[in-house]
């Protein structure tokens, strides 16, 4: 249960919030690379944190994200001609850098001091591991450039997507650290998705249905350790990392692909699922990248053209009561991601969480709502950079391993817990 | 277009017709403080206003017998006395179980039946300190087990606590939680009770 006023504190994220706030301190992925794929591409609409941007990259290959409209009258600039590093608009021709300069007024005097007093609102636009980033904070106050291993690693060692989800980022991310909903959710992922089947660790897993959790904070954020009996009475642990505000990375399997995701808010009511899949010391394999671009594992197949889930709620997500009868999946809905985004769809656009009834498996939202309720008060109040921004934090890596059982877990894996290159992340 | 089911109903226009009754009675929350660290806490806990929670501390050392001369016989429960290494700030009360290596201490002082206390919990919190005398969480986590109530173990002032210490917390603790909390501050179990609803 959260007050209605901690509720809206966390999931309104609109110019001028103080959670919005808060996300204005992170370097976020905006788009995926493929997005602005040559110079002088079709922009790209995106909204992000409830503002409209337009991205664009332009003819020496500069990107830029900019306010959607045009500061004359207020076109959309989605209209206009990439050209000659500038986005015109295609109403009278102005004309701006990446930068959200203008740099041309046809119906001006060449070199009219008008054009400079012109600019709109942009916001740093860089490329890491196939994603686009953006910062939207203060420019005084960027930090360093994100430093998550999946973007760091080889291109060929690594794959990210993203879907649209139609509900507020917090229910979503929210869903990434609830551990407990696993065994019956997503049972039957285990033996059938390739992205996942033939570790050792899964037959922990269908041996003991019934894991026991433990919270432990981290510097960035929390480890989410699920517990299951193991041989000679030891625990095989899966930890899960959280770092704030909203990246996860869930432990891993056997040789398999280490896989996470971020939540990034569009607006109040929709965000960006991100998922990513990497492996640090090797390459993905063309058929894990072909299962990956088919919809396996955590990702989806697409609405062509789009960034929508095919199974999305105009479809009722394909539900399929045959295979739920039969046990194929547990709701009737295929796909990992969206077993996940159909139930969380269905909360509404923005959860009411004074009506909810937690239990105490619930530790991990719980601790996570109490941090960031914490790091937005700090920040707000005392200017206190929030974690999650330093780039140590998010040198991180989930883990799977096997401990003594009066080890704390993040003894026994400390080391597996931090990304180190040409390492091969712990797991079974 | 004719929306979907699914799209329609997650508009935030339906989930004006959600229905408004309340979804649950309250739940019992019993807060038990394993060692001293954790009594620190718990008494801290009990200053603020709650609704279904309960506090107590796990008395150390006691060992409770009945009192033959203390009320007739077909009067169950008999009230008790405690032994001479009883703690001299619990007060007897009636219902402790003669026959637990462990009763509860109420704020108060007076002493409280494990088994009872349980029985009437929906939720048990086990509060301890890193390095402190966590053996209580045994009896109580067997008591819980039998009764098949929930049972939640907190460690406080993990932060500074050493890998040895807490590692001997653990063990004491982890067998008997279905769910573990370290937490560096203690404020936390403010919110995860508020949370709980209790």
């Amino acid at each position: 249960m959260l007050r209605q006023e901690q509720s809206d504190l966390l999931t309104q994220t609109g110019p001028g919030t103080p959670m919005g706030r808060m996300f204005r301190s992170y370097w976020i992925p905006a788009l995926l690379t493929e997005e602005l794929p040559g110079n002088d591409c079709p922009p790209v609409r995106v909204k992000l944190l409830s503002e409209r941007l337009l991205a664009f990259r332009d003819t020496d290959g500069r990107y830029g994200l900019i306010d959607e409209f045009c500061a004359h009258r207020g076109v959309s600039l989605w209209f206009g001609r990439n050209e000659a590093c500038g986005l015109r608009c295609a109403y009278h021709g102005w004309k701006y850098d990446v930068t959200g300069q203008c740099i041309e007024i046809p119906s001006e005097p060449e070199a009219s001091r008008f054009t400079k007093r012109i600019k709109l609102q942009s916001y740093p636009l860089v490329e890491r591991g196939g994603v686009l980033w953006t910062y939207m904070g203060p420019p005084e106050a960027q930090p360093p450039q994100a430093e998550w291993e999946f973007i760091t690693v080889p291109p060929a060692q690594t794959f990210t997507s993203k879907r649209l989800q139609e509900s507020n980022w917090l229910q979503a991310m929210e869903g990434g650290i609830d551990s407990s909903h696993v065994s019956f959710l997503h049972r039957g992922d285990l033996d059938s998705d390739p992205l996942f089947k033939g570790a050792k660790g899964n037959q922990y897993n269908l041996n003991d249905s019934r894991p026991v959790f433990e919270v432990v904070e981290s510097p960035g954020g929390l480890y989410i350790g699920a517990r299951r009996n193991a041989e000679a009475g030891r625990y095989y642990w899966r930890i899960t990392q959280w770092v704030m505000p909203s990246f996860t990375m869930i432990a891993p399997r056997g040789n398999h692909s280490v896989h996470g995701h971020f939540w990034i808010p569009i607006d109040d009511e929709h965000c960006w699922s991100w998922s990513y899949d990497y492996h640090p010391i090797r390459d993905l394999t063309p058929a894990e990248v072909a299962a990956m671009r088919e919809g396996k594992g955590i990702h989806v197949r697409y609405v062509p053209g789009t960034y929508r889930s095919l199974a999305n709620s105009d479809n009722d997500y394909l539900i399929d009561r045959v295979a739920q009868k039969a046990g194929r999946t547990f709701s009737g809905v295929e796909g990992i991601a969206m077993q996940d985004a159909s139930l969380q769809e269905s909360m509404g656009p923005i959860v009411d969480r004074t009506k909810e009834n937690l239990v105490s498996t619930d530790n991990g939202i719980i601790m996570a709502r109490h941090r960031l309720l914490r790091a937005v008060k700090a920040l707000v109040d005392h200017g206190v950079v929030p974690p999650g921004v330093d780039p140590l934090h998010q040198k991180v890596r989930s883990a799977a391993v096997v401990l003594p059982p009066d080890v704390p877990f993040t003894e026994g894996a400390r080391e597996d817990l931090i990304a180190r290159p040409a390492v091969a992340p712990a797991s079974v | 277009m004719m929306l979907s089911e699914s799209t329609r109903m997650r508009s935030a226009a339906e989930a004006r017709f959600r229905v408004q009754a309340r979804n649950s009675t309250p739940h019992a929350v019993k807060v038990i403080a394993l060692d001293a660290d954790g009594a620190a806490v718990v008494r801290r806990l009990a200053g603020a206003a709650w609704a279904h929670a309960t506090f107590f501390t796990a008395v150390p050392g006691v060992r409770l017998q009945a009192d033959p001369l203390d009320g007739p016989a077909d009067q169950p429960p008999p009230r008790l006395r405690r032994s001479a290494e009883a703690s001299a700030t619990a007060e007897a009360g009636s219902h402790v179980d003669a026959s637990s290596e462990t009763v509860l201490s109420d704020l108060a002082g007076r002493l409280r039946n494990l088994a009872e206390e349980i029985e009437t919990a929906d939720l048990i919190v086990l509060v301890a300190g890193p390095g402190g005398h966590a053996q209580h969480a045994t009896f109580i986590g067997q008591a819980c087990s039998r009764q098949r109530v929930m049972t939640t173990g907190f460690i406080v002032g993990a932060a500074s606590a050493s890998e040895s210490s807490l590692s001997k917390t653990l063990a004491q603790v982890r067998p008997w939680s279905l769910m573990t909390v370290i937490a560096n501050s203690d404020d936390y179990i403010d919110d995860m009770m508020t949370a709980l609803r209790a």
